[in-house]
């Protein structure tokens, strides 16, 4: 069926050596050209502008590159005040959703109890609902108890986001560890924490630290809630870059916060999902 | 051995009750978040509109709200303007997504993997990024325009602040998990079947539209279902690159909430676009469910 | 020295039984195997004893020690899982140091305890290596090796070498039975294969639908099986419906003494106890097919009821297809409702007697 080469066997002569030719990838070529073109592209541009000291219409590149735009945008305040503002946030919401999240993902995996089908089954309601029109009702309530334009508001409305990816992903990280190994360290003399400590949390470790790395990546730069909850007084750095694309101020403050902030997630994503893997990656939603 | 000398007492009914307990306990923070911050508020949201406070500061019934939303041009052209995004976003997600995903399962070809690579890209750009750059390349005097000038072509108008604009952006955003999701769809037709359908006689086409296609409904159904309630409230990228009049729903919410500082009319729009996806909300939880089930 | 001894053990699952009224005494350095179909509950009754499930009734004793309601860790036994278990995020040697670490022994002490165990196992020289490096079969020595280590009194295996390929299986069940008797260590083997059993038990307990149907050394299981299922289970046995009348049992192409109250019987005869003479009978049973296993062949006989049956016959036997046969039979047993009522005498009787009341 396949071209699989011929392979001399010690005991046969060897027939002259025929290749069959795969033929040539022509789909392949072709989507892979339309892809670069479209998502390659647009992400260039902007690392070129990062770069760019002048750039006038209607130049193919820019007529002057150099850092200059790099030291006035880390010179400016509010740039630095946002990324601080970010990390903290961030750091909050991907404690706050592991410490709420994990012990629960524990429980809907190992745990039988009455409900637990459905309470799990719930935690998709976030998906259910068209996002921003969830936003804006939660939105309502915060206006009433007072959380619109505050840090905690702006953590809550994080933990919307975050919590199905908490739940579903650990999950499935203490469903995939064998209970066997589970039960073969109780046999060894393990009692039930020190089985979890030992065993399970090592076994699932990677994937729980991967949905928690996405979580932290994904809440940096979550845009939505953050404009709707915080500004304009929490103002995280997306919330920044959109003001600065609205105001029209120099181009390349943007561009220098893209590449400057988007680098270091990539690599960071990247790992994520070479860790929970693509086909979980896909079932997580649904697929 | 780490044996006690004393036995302990007979109680085998206590553990599987505990264990109950126990379970319960872990999962009731992130069920009572679940419940305050989605289930209360769409309540809320739904009730509070329409049994809004009247002027006497007694609530009673009324759908006035919505019979604003539905009377008012500006607020139906929004609605229209959200349907035919949503529309032609979903169907250009399925004409681009559903080749690439075929071509990722069946190819063994050279190019497979940068496909691939490529199409799962986006994914880690968020979307503020994403339009940053559309703006500086689909935009005026972007990239677009700098090699139509540089080729000699004419300027083609650039659909940055039109509809088009989220379109492009909404697709690029949403591509990858639609890709995923089909190729996990695809993935459960085994090479096998579509090895038999050729081996009787079919072409590619016969097998992608006698094989393949038919088992892929609940699939594309569900891949369709989440970009739909992705894009019918997307804010970031209708926000950035579309129009200001009309605007989508997530802009149109987000100003009426905060600009106009009306959270009665922003509360029904955010209840008429649950009302508009509930369709496929339901369809998307329907068929997860089912399948955790089949896969038990 | 250990003793375990189950007294009436019960575990229900919804309505039914998994396990229904086991009790079984296993002796100091004794191996007992717990054979039987999938889904007969032997898995169930070494999960009971290992203290991963629990008994709906009835208790466990260890060396006349109740264990029934105590956690795994608490108890004196180690397993050996099918899948062998093993802890994939540590080194060989740690996976086998874990339980010494629990008991808080010296350093010194865990590791010339580890040495000795891989050493025991035949993997001296791979402490270091990450359990995901290792083969089927030596992956299950080193699972092997976490149990023996900690010196349990009882050693539990459940269906340890399901996984492994056939050449593989024979050669581990030998270490096992090696380093089993060795040891002198109380053993439950759980299996599904009749060779596994026969193989290494000293005796065995035969399961079906959470009952035990019979418990007796191998060679007695084999020739004066209790019951028409284990007469089935275990080696190939022919089963021919008869009816008896006067003390004789008539089958078409069989009439055998049968000194048993008449009514309808079910006769088995093993393939090595059949005979077969050339007939010019029409109606007699004709030759279907001949397999050659070298040492003996195996004929199969189409019989005028519509049955097949096997006769074992030597290797220079010649039997052309269609050839009709007249059966001679050596030795026979008798079932009626699933019992055996009769068996023809052999020297084995006396045993059976004996073993069958143990």
């Amino acid at each position: 069926m396949s071209a699989v080469p011929n392979r001399p066997s010690a005991r046969t002569a060897v027939p002259p050596k025929r290749t069959v030719r795969q033929p040539f990838d022509w789909t392949g070529l072709l989507f892979a050209l339309g892809l670069t073109l479209v998502i390659v592209v647009p992400l260039l541009v902007v690392g070129t502008w990062a770069f760019t000291e002048v750039w006038r219409y209607p130049s193919l590149i820019p007529q002057q590159f150099g850092l200059r735009f790099w030291s006035q945008t880390l010179a400016r305040a509010d740039v630095w005040n946002a990324l601080f503002l970010s990390l903290r946030l961030t750091t909050v919401v991907t404690v706050l959703s592991a410490i709420i999240c994990l012990p629960a993902a524990y429980a809907f995996a190992r745990l039988s109890f009455p409900g637990r089908n459905l309470l799990f089954l719930s935690f998709l309601a976030s998906h259910a609902f068209p996002k921003f029109g969830l936003l804006v009702a939660i939105a309502g309530i915060f206006l009433h108890v007072g959380l619109i334009a505050t840090f905690w508001g702006v953590v809550l409305i994080q933990l919307v986001s975050t919590l199905m990816l908490m739940i579903w992903v650990p999950v499935s990280a203490f469903q995939a560890v064998d209970r066997r190994m589970e039960e073969a360290a109780r046999d060894a003399g393990a009692g039930p924490l020190r089985v979890f400590w030992s065993i399970t949390l090592p076994q699932a470790g990677p994937t729980i630290f991967a949905a928690m790395l996405m979580t932290f990546v994904n809440t940096f730069y979550e845009t939505e809630g953050a404009w709707l909850i915080g500004a304009p007084q929490i103002r995280t750095m997306p919330v920044l870059m959109i003001s600065f694309i609205n105001n029209q101020l120099v181009v390349q403050y943007g561009a220098v916060l893209s590449v400057m902030l988007w680098v270091p997630s990539l690599l960071a994503l990247i790992f994520a999902r070479r860790a929970v893997g693509t086909g979980a990656f896909a079932r997580g939603f649904g697929a | 051995m780490a044996m006690l000398s004393s036995t302990l007492p007979a109680r085998a009914r206590a553990p599987a009750y505990g264990g109950a307990i126990i379970g319960l306990a872990l999962v009731a923070m992130p069920v009572l978040l679940l419940g305050w911050l989605i289930l209360y508020p769409i309540l809320a949201a739904i009730v509070e509109t329409m049994f809004p406070v009247g002027a006497d500061g007694a609530r009673g019934f009324s759908l006035a709200s919505y019979r604003f939303f539905f009377s008012d041009d500006y607020s139906l052209a929004n609605l229209r303007v959200t349907l035919w995004t949503t529309c032609v976003c979903g169907l250009l997600l399925v004409l681009v997504g559903l080749p690439i995903a075929l071509y990722l399962r069946f190819s063994r070809g050279r190019f497979a993997s940068y496909v691939q690579a490529l199409a799962i890209f986006p994914m880690f750009v968020p979307s503020i990024i994403l339009s940053y750059a559309l703006i500086r390349t689909i935009g005026p005097n972007g990239t677009v325009d700098l090699v139509l000038n540089a080729l000699g072509l004419p300027k083609l108008p650039t659909p940055y602040l039109t509809p088009w604009g989220p379109v492009i952006g909404l697709v690029w955003d949403n591509l990858p998990l639609t890709v995923l999701m089909l190729t996990a769809g695809l993935g459960q037709i085994s090479n096998a079947s579509v090895e038999a359908a050729r081996d009787v006689g079919a072409g590619p086409l016969r097998v992608l539209v006698s094989i393949i296609l038919p088992r892929m409904g609940n699939s594309l159904l569900v891949t369709l279902s989440f970009a739909v309630l992705g894009i019918f409230s997307a804010f970031t990228l209708p926000y950035v690159l579309g129009p200001a009049s009309p605007e989508m729903m997530g802009p149109f919410m987000e100003r009426t909430f905060s600009d106009n500082n009306d959270p009665l009319n922003a509360l029904t729009q955010a209840v008429i676009s649950f009302g508009f996806c509930l369709v496929f909300g339901l369809f998307y939880v329907r068929s997860i469910a089912r399948n955790r089930e089949s896969r038990r | 020295m250990a003793r375990l001894t189950i007294r009436n053990i019960c575990k229900s699952f919804g309505s039914g039984f998994a396990v229904n009224d086991v009790s079984l005494d296993v002796e100091n350095g004794e191996l007992v195997c717990l054979l039987g179909p999938s889904g007969s509950g032997k898995s169930t009754l070494l999960r009971m004893i290992g203290g991963f499930e629990r008994p709906s009734a009835g208790e466990i004793l260890i060396d006349g020690r109740d264990i029934t309601h105590l956690p795994p860790e608490r108890r004196p036994t180690g397993m050996v899982f099918q899948s062998h278990a093993l802890w994939t995020h540590w080194t060989v040697f740690d996976n086998i140091a874990f339980g010494l670490k629990l008991r808080r022994l010296p350093r010194a002490d865990i590791r010339e305890k580890v040495e000795q165990a891989l050493a025991m196992v035949g993997l001296a020289d791979y402490g270091q290596r990450m359990t995901t490096q290792l083969s089927g079969g030596q992956q299950q020595r080193v699972a092997l090796a976490r149990s023996l280590v900690l010196e349990p009194k009882i050693l539990l295996l459940d269906e340890p070498f399901a996984s492994l390929d056939q050449h593989l299986r024979e050669r581990l069940r030998d270490e096992v039975k090696d380093i089993q008797s060795r040891l002198g260590i109380t053993t439950l083997f759980v299996t599904h294969g009749q060779d596994e059993a026969l193989a290494l038990a000293d005796r065995i307990v035969v399961m079906r639908d959470g009952v035990m149907e019979q418990v007796a050394p191998p060679d007695v299981i084999y020739r004066a099986p209790q019951t028409e299922f284990v007469a089935g289970f275990i080696g190939s046995m022919n089963f021919l419906r008869a009816d008896v009348e006067d003390g004789v049992a008539r089958h078409d192409d069989l009439t055998l003494p049968l000194p048993i109250a008449d009514g309808p019987v079910i006769l088995g005869i093993r393939p090595e106890a059949m005979s077969l003479t050339p007939s010019e009978r029409p109606r007699a049973g004709k030759v279907h097919r001949l397999i050659d296993f070298g040492t003996h062949k195996l004929i199969d006989i189409d019989l005028t009821d519509g049955t097949r049956i096997k006769c074992m016959a030597g290797p220079d036997a010649r039997a052309p297809r269609g050839l009709r046969v007249e059966l001679g039979v050596s030795a026979f047993h008798a079932f009626r409702d699933g019992r055996q009522v009769y068996q023809t005498t052999s020297d084995l009787e006396a045993t059976e007697r004996s073993m069958s009341h143990a």
